[in-house]
């Protein structure tokens, strides 16, 4: 499976997903034109990707995100519900939340996030701001 | 010249707190540039990387609400003179970011969107937070967030959301003003 790459814009995140270390990343800032547009190829990128794990497989995201506006909000936990249902069908999957603790709304945004996720292992990470 | 006075504008700009102001017709690439001149100023400014971050998100939603709508316009008879109705001013009052936008609307579109305002006007802290829950879980519709960008912005507001409706012709100004 070829490798997810988009490079960052300044209103649309970088993602790096690969599908052979299964280490998947998303890091930037999210109020692109058109939110459903920008991430339909990630949708279907992850959901052939899950398709084709081995049962039990270990999944690891990094969501290292700036800014999301509130469309990019709802794709965001969208797409996070896709990983919560690999990990219900029982993936190990590991999602970073990756934030800059002098933005609390994004802090905010994560623990938002995780009210809304029980199978997958979701973690609050400190990262200091680039 | 008497009627073109830029140093008569650019003081009442001053007193008003204006830092910036955008007039006329949206495209995304205009909201990104001045979305990062704000930034520019704000950082200058040594504001908290939390206060900065709300007010260019704030900024972000309403320029994006305003461009949404007036984009359902654009092949309507009327549609050069709802793309050239836009505004978006952010303005600092003492210690408060002010942001505010503004756009011609439908009559008919200004009723639902009233309801929708003074429903969050309402609210408390701790209710704006469930509802932001219920509403996250809703599907994305063509016209954006589904009211996700209203909530997000009353959850930052120091006081409730503020709006004004004035008539032009068959149309209503819609102007929303959210102080953070």
């Amino acid at each position: 499976m070829d490798k997810l790459i988009v490079e960052a814009t300044r209103s649309s995140p970088a993602i790096a997903f690969d599908a052979e270390t299964r280490q998947l990343r998303i890091c930037g800032e999210s109020y692109p034109e058109n939110a459903a547009a920008f991430y339909a190829p990630v949708f279907a990128w992850l959901k052939a990707f899950i398709a084709g794990l081995e049962p039990a497989a270990t999944v690891e995201i990094d969501l290292e995100i700036l800014y999301l506006n509130s469309s990019s909000t709802k794709i965001m936990l969208n797409l996070l519900d896709v990983l919560e249902q690999a990990a219900q069908d029982g993936l190990q999957i590991i999602v970073n939340w990756r934030y800059d603790p002098d933005n609390e709304s994004m802090l905010e945004c994560g623990q938002d996030f995780s009210e809304e996720l029980e199978a997958l292992t979701f973690n609050l990470v400190e990262h200091p701001a680039p | 010249m008497k009627d073109f006075d830029l140093v008569r504008l650019k003081d009442e700009l001053g007193e008003r707190g204006i830092l910036m102001i955008f007039s006329g017709p949206f495209s995304h690439s205009i909201i990104e540039e001045l979305g990062k001149a704000v930034r520019n100023h704000l950082e200058n400014a040594s504001l908290s990387r939390t206060a900065m971050m709300d007010v260019f998100a704030v900024y972000v939603e309403q320029a994006q609400n305003v461009r949404n709508y007036l984009e359902r316009w654009q092949d309507a008879p009327e549609g050069e003179r709802f793309a050239h109705s836009g505004i978006v001013v952010i303005a600092r009052d003492r210690e408060r970011y002010v942001i505010s936008s503004g756009n011609l609307m439908a009559q008919a579109d200004a009723a639902p969107l009233v309801a929708r305002l003074e429903q969050l006007r309402a609210l408390d802290k701790a209710a704006l937070k469930a509802l932001h829950k219920e509403r996250l879980r809703q599907p994305l519709s063509d016209a954006g967030g589904a009211g996700l960008g209203l909530i997000e912005m009353a959850r930052k507001a120091a006081i409730p959301l503020q709006y004004a409706l004035t008539t032009v012709d068959e149309y209503v100004f819609f102007t929303l003003r959210v102080v953070l």
